[in-house]
C-alpha cells in the first residue's frame, strides 16, 4: 500500500514539475485530478469563471505528455456531423457519375438483369468507405495512434442532445458510424471538458468525469503564474500588481479579472515601460482588466482606496 | 469503509451513483490511503461534482477520515503523551460546570480540529478547550458504571486481553480501529436519532469487552495491583470517552439533512398563506430549483423541436442546375416559437400572505421564460420585467412590495392598465397568465378588459390561491372572470405550482 502512494505520489509531483517547466503554474488539485484522469482513464471536467486557465490547462497537458492536440470548440447547434463524422456527399456523387460511365464495361457479357445485380453485388461496397469519410475532431482523437488530448471546449454552450451523444464516447471511448460500425479508440484519448456554468451539465454525463473546479488563484500562485507568464516584469511591479487584481476581485463586479487578465495587464505595464504603478496608470488601462463600462466605473472611483489598501504609495519610487 | 463514507456523503445531500462508488475504490485503489491530502483532493474530483458539493464533501471528508489521533485526542489525548497530560487532567477534573456545556464545547472543538490539521494535536495547548469537558463526561460515565458489570461475561479472553494491552500501551491507533470495527458490529450506521448515541456508545463497548475489562480492573484491585488498576480505570475512561465522541460524530453526520429534507418535503405540499417566516429561506430554495429543473426540462423539448426534414421539392429545384444530381440538400425545419407570456400578478393587501410567493413564482418564470412581461398590481399596475432582470430575487420582491403592494385592490384599473400596455402585443401567441385571488372589494372586476384579451390571446390562465369552494364568495368575482380564462387553477402550494408551470412549458412547445 505504501508503495502504491508514493508511486501515485511521486506521479503528481511529477506532474506539478512537469506543467512548471511549460510556464503552467498549477496547483496540487489539478495535478491530482490529472493524474486520475491518466490512471482511471476518464474525462475530465473542467469548472471555473472563465480566464481562469481551463483551456490553457489542456494545452498544458497536451505539451507536456507530448501528445496532439485536438479541439473541439461547442456551440449552440453543433451536431455529430460536426463534431464527429461527415459523408463527403459531393464525392460520393462524382463517384457515382464515374461509376455510371464505367458501368457499360463492368456489365459486357451478362446478359439478364438478374445476372448484372449479381454481379454488381461484388463489388465493395465502396460508397460509404472510409475514403469518403470526413473525420472530425472527436472521431480524430479516437484515431489517433499515440492518443491524444482532446478538448471539448466550453461544454455547456452545447445542446442537450450533443452532450447525451458525448456520452459513448466519453464511457467507452468508441463511437458507432451506422454504416461502417464502430470505431474504437487505438489508445484512449486524454478528455478535457470545459464549462463556464451558464448552463447546468447533465447528471450523467457527469457523473462520467471526474470534476475539476479552477477557482481564481490566490495570491501567491497568482505571482507565480505572471513570473512563469511574463518573467520581464520585475519583483515588485509584479507584487503591486497581483495585491491589486486580488483586491479588485474582492469587489461586488460583473466579472471579475481572471488570470489573463492580469497577465494582459503585466504585459501593458511591461510594453508600456511603467516602472511605477501609480493611479494615472491604472485609471487609464482599467480596460485590459475590466471588460464591462459599469465595472470600470466603479473601480475607478475606488482606485486611491485600493492602493492604500495594497500598499501601492505613489510617491516611492520603483528600483 | 467506502460505502459507509459514501452513505454519509449521500447524507449530506451529495448525489453519488454507484458508477462513482465504484470510481471512489479505483481512487483509493491508485492512491492508498496514507497520503490524506492527496486522497482528499482525489475523491474530490470523483465524488463531488458541483461546488456546492465540493463543499459539502470537504466537510464529510474531514471528519469522517480524521486521523485516528486526533479521535482519540478528543476526549482521551492522554493516552497519546500520558505523562504530560495526567496531572494537568488531575488539576482539571474539579470542572463539573462543564458538564452543562458539554455537547457545545466538544462540538466546537470538533470543528477546531478537523480543519487545522495535525498542529492542534502537537501543541499541549490545542487539547485544552476540549480537556475539562472530556473529564466531566468522564467522570459521569464512571459513576454509572458497577451496574453493567455481570453482562456479557461470555467475551472472547483474548479480545479483552488485546483491549488491555491498547490501553496499557497507549495505542490510540489500534484502539480507533476497534472503535470502528466494534461499531459496525452494533451497526452504528443505521442510527437516525441523536437519542440512540448512550445506547450506541454502550453497545460499543461492550462489544469491545467492557464487562471483562471491568472484572479485570477489579482482579487487579484485589491483587493490591492498585496502579495498575488505576491506570487501566483511567485509560477505560478515556476509551468511553473516545466511543461517546466517535459515536456523537458519526450520528451527526448521518442524520444532518435527513430533518431538512423531511421539511423541504412537507413545505411542498404546505399552503402558502400558512407559511411561516423563517420557512420563506427554504421556500427560496425549493423554488429556484424548481424553476432550474423546469428550464432544463423546457429547453430539452425546444431543441427536439429544431432538427428539420429533408424538403424534397427544394431540394430538387436547388438542384437542377446540378442536372438533378442532390448536390445541396435543403432542411425543412420547424420553426420554434417561443411563447410570450405575460403575467399579472396581484400584491395587494387582500393576498399580502401569498404575494411574496407570487413574486417569487414569477421571478423564476422569469428565468425559465425570457420573453416574460412581468406586472404587478393592487390598485394599479405596473410592469416590473426590467426590474426583475436587475437585481437578484430578495432585492426584486422588496422592491416590487414596496412600490405596487400593500394597497387596496383594484381589478378593474389594474386591469386597465395592463391591457394599456400590453394589448397590443397580444397575438394568438401569448399566454396570459394572472395571479390573484380575483377579490375586487366589490369594485369592477375588470371582466370586460379580460375578455378582451381572452379574444386575442392564445391562453388565459388564472391561477387563485384561494379554494374553488371559496370561489364567487362574498366579493369574489371568480365566477365572472372565470368565464374568460382558459385554464383556472387553484394554486396555493409548490407541487400545484410544478404542476401549473410543467403543464404551461409543454403547450408552449
Amino acid at each position: 500500500m505504501s508503495e502504491m502512494k508514493n508511486q501515485a505520489q511521486d506521479a503528481i509531483e511529477a506532474i506539478l514539475a512537469g506543467y512548471e517547466k511549460l510556464g503552467y503554474i498549477s496547483d496540487e488539485q489539478i495535478a491530482t485530478a490529472l493524474f486520475l484522469a491518466q490512471k482511471l482513464e476518464k474525462p475530465l471536467l473542467v469548472e471555473g469563471p472563465p480566464g481562469v486557465g481551463k483551456t490553457e490547462l489542456a494545452k498544458a497537458t497536451a505539451e507536456y505528455l507530448g501528445l496532439d492536440m485536438i479541439r473541439l470548440q461547442c456551440y449552440e447547434g453543433l451536431d455529430e456531423s460536426k463534431a464527429l463524422y461527415e459523408w463527403q456527399y459531393g464525392k460520393q456523387l462524382l463517384y457515382t457519375q464515374v461509376l455510371k460511365e464505367k458501368l457499360g464495361d463492368l456489365m459486357e457479357g451478362t446478359s439478364s438483369l438478374d445476372e448484372s445485380m449479381a454481379r454488381l453485388n461484388n463489388f465493395e461496397d465502396v460508397f460509404f468507405s472510409e475514403q469518403f469519410l470526413q473525420t472530425r475532431p472527436l472521431l480524430q482523437a479516437l484515431q489517433n495512434e499515440n492518443g491524444a488530448v482532446l478538448l471539448i471546449d466550453e461544454i455547456d454552450k452545447s445542446d442537450d442532445e450533443f452532450e447525451a451523444f458525448l456520452l459513448e464516447i466519453l464511457s467507452d471511448y468508441q463511437i458507432s458510424i451506422p454504416e461502417l460500425g464502430t470505431v474504437k479508440a487505438k489508445k484512449a484519448p486524454l478528455v478535457f471538458l470545459t464549462s463556464n456554468n451558464t448552463r447546468e451539465i447533465g447528471d450523467a454525463l457527469k457523473r462520467r468525469c471526474l470534476h475539476l473546479y479552477i477557482p481564481f488563484p490566490d495570491a501567491s500562485r497568482e505571482n507565480a503564474i505572471l513570473q512563469a507568464r511574463v518573467p520581464e516584469l520585475d519583483q515588485q511591479l509584479r507584487d503591486n500588481i497581483v495585491n491589486f487584481v486580488q483586491a479588485v476581485r474582492q469587489m461586488d463586479l460583473k466579472k471579475p479579472p481572471a488570470v489573463s487578465e492580469t497577465i494582459d495587464w503585466a504585459r501593458t505595464v511591461v510594453l508600456l515601460n511603467i516602472s511605477v504603478l501609480d493611479a494615472e496608470f491604472i485609471r487609464n488601462t482599467l480596460n485590459v482588466l475590466l471588460k464591462f463600462r459599469s465595472d470600470i466605473e466603479n473601480v475607478e472611483g475606488e482606485i486611491a482606496r485600493l492602493m492604500r489598501e495594497t500598499q501601492i504609495t505613489p510617491d516611492t519610487p520603483i528600483q | 469503509m467506502i460505502a459507509d463514507f459514501i452513505r454519509i456523503l449521500r447524507a449530506a445531500d451529495i448525489q453519488v451513483s454507484p458508477a462513482e462508488a465504484i470510481d471512489a475504490a479505483a481512487v483509493i485503489e491508485e492512491m492508498g490511503l496514507g497520503e490524506r491530502r492527496l486522497l482528499k483532493h482525489a475523491l474530490g474530483h470523483t465524488l463531488a461534482k458541483t461546488q456546492f458539493e465540493k463543499q459539502a464533501f470537504d466537510e464529510c471528508f474531514d471528519v469522517y477520515f480524521r486521523p485516528p489521533e486526533m479521535d482519540m485526542g478528543e476526549g482521551a489525548a492522554a493516552s497519546d503523551n500520558p505523562d504530560a497530560e495526567a496531572p494537568e487532567q488531575d488539576t482539571s477534573s474539579q470542572d463539573s460546570a462543564g458538564d452543562a456545556t458539554d455537547a457545545d464545547a466538544s462540538d466546537a472543538s470538533d470543528g477546531d480540529e478537523g480543519s487545522d490539521g495535525s498542529d492542534a494535536q502537537e501543541s499541549q495547548t490545542g487539547d485544552q478547550p476540549g480537556d475539562p469537558t472530556g473529564e466531566a463526561k468522564k467522570n459521569s460515565k464512571k459513576s454509572g458504571d458497577p451496574a453493567n458489570d455481570k453482562n456479557g461475561e461470555g467475551e472472547a479472553e483474548a479480545e479483552v486481553s488485546s483491549l488491555i494491552d491498547m490501553l496499557t500501551q497507549k495505542d490510540t491507533a489500534a484502539l480507533q480501529a476497534a472503535i470502528s470495527e466494534a461499531s459496525q458490529k452494533v451497526g452504528l450506521a443505521d442510527a437516525k436519532l441523536f437519542t440512540q448515541q448512550g445506547m450506541f456508545s454502550r453497545r460499543i463497548m461492550e462489544s469491545m469487552g467492557l464487562s471483562l475489562l471491568d472484572a479485570h480492573i477489579r482482579q487487579l484491585e484485589d491483587n493490591g495491583e492498585t496502579g495498575k488498576a488505576e491506570g487501566l480505570r483511567e485509560g477505560r475512561g478515556q476509551l468511553f470517552e473516545a466511543v461517546f465522541d466517535f459515536v456523537e460524530r458519526q450520528i451527526a453526520m448521518r442524520t444532518k439533512n435527513a430533518g431538512r429534507l423531511l421539511r423541504e418535503d412537507a413545505l411542498s405540499r404546505i399552503r402558502l398563506s400558512n407559511l411561516d417566516r423563517s420557512d420563506m429561506k427554504i421556500m427560496r430554495g425549493l423554488i429556484q430549483r424548481l424553476a432550474k429543473r423546469l428550464a432544463s426540462r423546457h429547453s430539452r423539448q425546444r431543441k427536439k423541436s429544431r432538427r428539420g426534414m429533408l424538403d424534397i421539392r427544394r431540394t430538387m429545384r436547388r438542384n437542377v442546375a446540378y442536372d438533378g444530381n442532390l448536390f445541396e440538400l435543403s432542411w425543412r425545419r420547424t420553426k420554434v416559437e417561443r411563447p410570450k407570456l405575460l403575467v399579472l400578478c396581484d400584491v395587494s393587501g387582500s393576498v399580502a400572505a401569498v404575494s411574496q410567493f407570487f413574486l417569487m413564482f414569477l421571478y423564476s418564470l422569469d428565468e425559465v421564460m425570457p420573453k416574460t412581461r412581468s406586472f404587478v398590481f393592487s390598485n394599479r399596475a405596473g410592469e416590473i420585467s426590467d426590474m426583475m432582470r436587475e437585481g437578484d430575487m430578495d432585492q426584486v420582491m422588496e422592491k416590487a412590495l414596496r412600490e405596487f403592494g400593500g394597497g387596496s385592490t383594484d381589478y378593474g384599473m389594474s386591469m386597465m392598465d395592463f391591457a394599456e400596455a400590453t394589448l397590443d402585443t397580444i397575438d394568438h401567441r401569448t399566454t396570459v397568465m394572472i395571479l390573484g385571488d380575483a377579490r375586487s372589494n366589490y369594485g369592477d372586476p375588470g371582466h370586460l378588459v379580460l375578455k378582451e384579451m381572452h379574444e386575442r390571446a392564445r391562453r388565459v390562465i388564472w391561477l387563485n390561491p384561494e379554494g374553488e369552494s371559496s370561489w364567487g364568495t362574498g366579493d369574489s368575482e371568480m365566477k365572472r372572470l372565470g368565464a374568460y380564462c382558459t385554464h383556472k387553477q387553484v394554486c396555493n402550494s409548490v407541487k400545484h405550482v410544478e404542476r401549473v408551470l410543467d403543464d404551461l412549458l409543454r403547450l408552449s412547445t
